[in-house]
């Protein structure tokens, strides 16, 4: 066979991609953005709309806000409960997903069965549950005065203990199948050549692993505490008046007080402080990466 | 006309690449590729990866849509054509038969998708295609019960039960250990050579595309290097990158010291003037070029002499080692070091620090153009 | 430290963390069998009469009905919707890509309250307030995300070959779509769906707006019935959704295993 000639320069064909390749992607994600946009983006902007009162413009409603004790206590009350939650989550989290993270595929079937479990059961129930552990006649109390702890029934109850304790449990699979994920994504074999040269397990653990895995602590952290702000059903059966969230004031303001400006305009600054959060989180993280997708 | 370029034109199609661009954001996956084919030939795009082969291939297919230029098959442009419109065979790297069907029925798909054949004549074409690839006693398995050369050669049948005047072929044997990979080499130019239809053959493996095409596409950095015979390929590159990608060589720098009509005089580091032919280098009195010369064509001597014709350097043995057949020396001659094969008897009484003497044949050192900057593979690209 | 001593601190850390996060589920569970007439754990003895009582409440079955109704109906169009996107996002070119990527799953990380408000001021003048249409259509954007990620993971891992094998042998690119590939990914289709189901059952402040009055979801009543009585009725209710849940996931994965053993 004989070597093929390349040929002299032909006019260009075919300058543009078809209409259609082009058209496709677009035909395939408009029905769901349209649908976001419509059953969500549209109800957030009415709402911050509404929050500008009722009639006429007036920012009455966030100054309200800033201004009112109740309102400032309960926003303050708010991201101190989260934070903490938030830091208590992931120092129990940690060492469960790094238990995943070194577990063989039997052990850790076996233990994301049961992190995954609680998720199966609604937040109410995992939140009054508490109420029958915790209560004068629960569990804890039975145990405490039966063993001569204690003569009289503990007041566990309506306080941030029994907030924060039932908040962590609630936050605890998401944060641990974060970190996990984030765990794989560290080279193992980077430890393996610090214990060669000579680094103990823990210092391993210390100078090499740990650093690696701050990243993720961070990312979990930011995505944990928005979730966190936004708690509701929690506190309103496990705490006190003191113990309020913000989400439980919104519900007053709506449902019972029918003030739609002022509980739009608390929504409206809850709505900023986590999509800011969220915006940061994604800017570094990137939201998808959460469920394994990549970074593409 | 041969009798075979005659059946092969009638099985076979032309394959005409026309300046083909495809670009993923900036980066340009394959530039401005131009290619012929003709009717009936094994055509392998050869490369290393990143080079645009694979690019290439699901253009000619039509699963990217070229961003300017044209594909034509039997001269009639296909760019517009959705590629389940195209006639053309397919065979994967990873086989890609679909699990849910018996191998007939994998075999007999495109039957189905394409044509109205009736059941008895479909019958028999898949017979005919499982008997090509030897597995006529496997129509009723499952893909899952057969090895892997086994459901390559499955594949293949698939492919060509339509009588598809164009094959291609993506890395097909990767997935496959070297023995069974050198099997199933002899085995596809068998069915090439029975079916006579046009193949594209892409592969980084430089021996399997030697060894089995026609043709050879060398592709580097999205452009193509040289089109060539395996032979011309391997013993009259083009350009640096051919060159190095093909088989072992030796690439000295030099410097043309005197020109006597198409005969060179090049300097090498160690000062030594070598002859050799003008090759593909355009460089003139005084400028740089790369020289070639593969390892099997040094001979080894320990005297310097020589015929007329032949040029002769001295050099050491810095390094030797075994390779079965034959020892592969490495010889220091000034700041250059030159790789040699010599055969066993030979290298059997050598050693480190040996003083030898090398020379060649007349007409096995080629020159060729010097890099310049970075793209040295644009110099092979005009010619 | 030894090693050995290492690992059973680390056992006996994860172990407790375990038990702290499986607890809850089994009190709720326990109780819902009790015989007492007071939330207490451990109940006092066995008893199906909570879980009678709430069969023979004709409200009772039909919040369950209403939760079935919205479930299924937002995890369809979640479903619906959701696949074309991952496709458009797994196997397409698209500008501003993470971009699009974050508005869907946007939904995940707004709080609850902020959604249902906005829902509820939005489907006043829609006239979808007090409607199971209404309810499901707004789950539908939080379950969205869970098909999305789903079904990208599965066609992420799926081989495109198989759908360029159909379609360079003449199968239309669309036939190649719904025969070949759909069926591989089917799992990640289906997993997400019922992660959409199961939001949606559990889901509180947005059907307490849009739902929570006549005609309300289970999760609705749980929390009335939490905030007013103090009976294992409750309990009962709860082990149904927890059921419910199991029940579903633990179905689609049977299909599945018999799906893949019909292929494989």
């Amino acid at each position: 066979m004989t070597a093929v000639a390349e040929p002299r320069a032909a006019p260009l064909l075919r300058p543009t991609l078809s209409l259609n390749a082009r058209l496709l992607p677009a035909l395939l994600l408009l029905p769901c953005l349209t649908w976001i946009a419509f059953f969500f983006l549209a109800p957030l902007i009415l709402m911050c709309w509404r929050s500008l009162a009722s009639e006429g413009f007036s920012l009455e409603a966030y100054s309200v806000l800033f201004t009112s004790p109740l309102f400032t206590k309960v926003m303050v009350t708010t991201v101190k409960t989260a934070a903490i939650a938030t830091v208590f989550a992931l120092l129990l989290a940690y060492p469960l997903a790094y238990a995943l993270t070194i577990s063989g595929s039997k052990v850790r079937a076996l233990i994301l069965v049961f992190v995954l479990i609680p998720y199966w059961v609604d937040i109410i129930v995992r939140s009054f549950s508490w109420l029958i552990l915790l209560g004068d006649n629960g569990m804890v109390n039975k145990a405490l005065m039966g063993l001569g702890i204690v003569s009289a029934p503990l007041q566990l109850l309506y306080n941030p203990f029994s907030v924060l304790l039932a908040m962590v449990q609630i936050l605890l699979p998401l944060t641990t199948v974060t970190l996990f994920g984030g765990m794989l994504r560290i080279d193992r074999t980077l430890v393996t050549a610090a214990k060669i040269h000579g680094a103990s397990e823990w210092q391993a653990f210390r100078t090499v692993f740990f650093p690696l895995s701050l990243p993720g602590v961070y990312g979990a952290g930011l995505l944990v505490f928005v979730l966190a702000l936004g708690f509701y059903v929690t506190p309103a059966l496990l705490g006190s008046p003191r113990e309020t969230m913000i989400a439980q004031t919104i519900m007053v303001e709506a449902s019972q007080l029918l003030d739609w400006p002022q509980a739009s305009a608390a929504g409206a600054v809850l709505l900023i402080i986590t999509t800011s959060i969220a915006a940061i989180y994604n800017r570094y993280f990137s939201l998808d990466r959460l469920w394994g997708g990549s970074d593409k | 006309m041969t009798e075979f370029a005659a059946a092969a034109m009638a099985s076979g199609a032309q394959l005409r690449l026309r300046q083909l661009t495809k670009a993923f954001g900036a980066a340009k996956a394959v530039d401005q590729i131009s290619l012929d084919v003709p009717a009936g030939a094994f055509v392998s795009l050869l490369g290393p990866s990143g080079s645009g082969k694979t690019t290439t291939l699901n253009l000619i297919a039509g699963f990217l849509t070229p961003d300017s230029g044209d594909i034509l098959l039997d001269e009639r442009s296909i760019a517009d054509v959705p590629p389940h419109k195209r006639n053309i065979g397919m065979v994967f790297q990873s086989y890609s038969l679909f699990p849910h069907m018996t191998v007939a029925d994998n075999v007999g798909f495109p039957l189905r998708m394409r044509t109205q054949l009736s059941r008895q004549d479909a019958r028999r074409r898949i017979d005919e295609m499982l008997a090509l690839v030897q597995l006529g006693h496997l129509g009723t398995r499952y893909p899952r019960q057969l090895s892997g050369g086994q459901q390559q050669r499955v594949a293949m049948a698939r492919a060509l039960v339509s009588h598809p005047r164009l094959l291609l072929m993506d890395e097909p044997l990767g997935a496959l250990d070297k023995k069974l990979r050198e099997q199933m080499q002899v085995e596809i130019k068998r069915i090439h050579r029975s079916v006579g239809t046009t193949v594209i053959y892409v592969t980084h493996d430089q021996t399997e595309a030697l060894t089995m095409s026609d043709v050879v596409v060398v592709m580097h950095q999205a452009r193509v290097s040289q089109v060539g015979s395996p032979r011309v390929l391997y013993e009259a590159p083009a350009n640096l990158f051919v060159a190095d990608f093909l088989g072992d060589s030796n690439l000295l720098n030099a410097t043309v010291a005197q020109i006597c009509g198409d005969e060179f005089a090049v300097k090498i580091g160690s000062g030594e003037t070598i002859r050799v032919a003008r090759g593909t280098s355009a460089a003139t009195q005084g400028g740089r070029a790369v020289l070639l010369i593969r390892p099997e064509d040094i001979s080894v001597t320990t005297t310097a002499e020589r015929a007329e014709s032949q040029d002769v350097l001295a050099g050491t043995i810095r390094d030797i080692s075994y390779h079965g057949d034959t020892f592969r020396l490495d010889v220091a001659v000034g700041t250059d070091v030159l790789k040699v094969k010599v055969a066993r008897e030979r290298g059997a009484g050598m050693e480190r620090g040996d003083r030898v003497f090398l020379t060649w044949r007349s007409g096995v050192v080629r020159l060729l153009p010097a890099p310049d900057g970075m793209n040295d593979a644009d110099n092979g690209d005009k010619r | 430290m030894s090693v050995t001593a290492r690992s059973v601190g680390l056992s006996t850390a994860v172990l407790a963390v375990l038990i702290y996060l499986i607890f809850p589920v089994i009190v709720v569970v326990a109780t819902s069998f009790s015989s007492g007439n007071f939330l207490v754990f451990p109940p006092p003895g066995f008893s199906l009469r909570w879980y009678e009582s709430i069969a023979s409440d004709p409200e009772w079955v039909s919040a369950l009905w209403v939760t079935l109704k919205v479930g299924s109906l937002s995890a369809l169009i979640a479903v619906l919707l959701g696949v074309p996107a991952a496709f458009a996002l797994v196997r397409h070119v698209i500008p501003a890509k993470a971009l699009l990527n974050a508005l869907i799953l946007c939904a995940l990380v707004t709080p609850p309250i902020v959604t249902a408000l906005s829902t509820y001021l939005f489907f006043v003048p829609l006239g979808l307030v007090n409607t199971v249409v209404g309810l499901a259509c707004a789950h539908a954007v939080s379950g969205m995300p869970f098909v999305v990620i789903n079904t990208s993971a599965s066609l992420r891992s799926a081989d495109i070959n198989l759908e360029r094998a159909a379609v360079i042998h003449g199968a239309h690119p669309l036939w190649a779509v719904l025969r070949i590939t759909l069926p591989i990914i089917s799992p990640g289709i289906v997993i997400g769906g019922i992660f959409a189901f199961v939001h949606s059952a559990h889901e509180l402040l947005v059907a307490t707006f849009v739902l929570g009055g006549v005609g309300k979801p289970v999760a609705v009543k749980i929390w009335s019935g939490v905030q007013a009585t103090s009976d294992p009725t409750i309990a009962a209710a709860s082990a149904i959704l927890i059921g419910l849940a199991i029940f579903t996931f633990a179905s689609a994965a049977a299909t599945q295993s018999l799906a893949k053993r019909r292929t494989l």
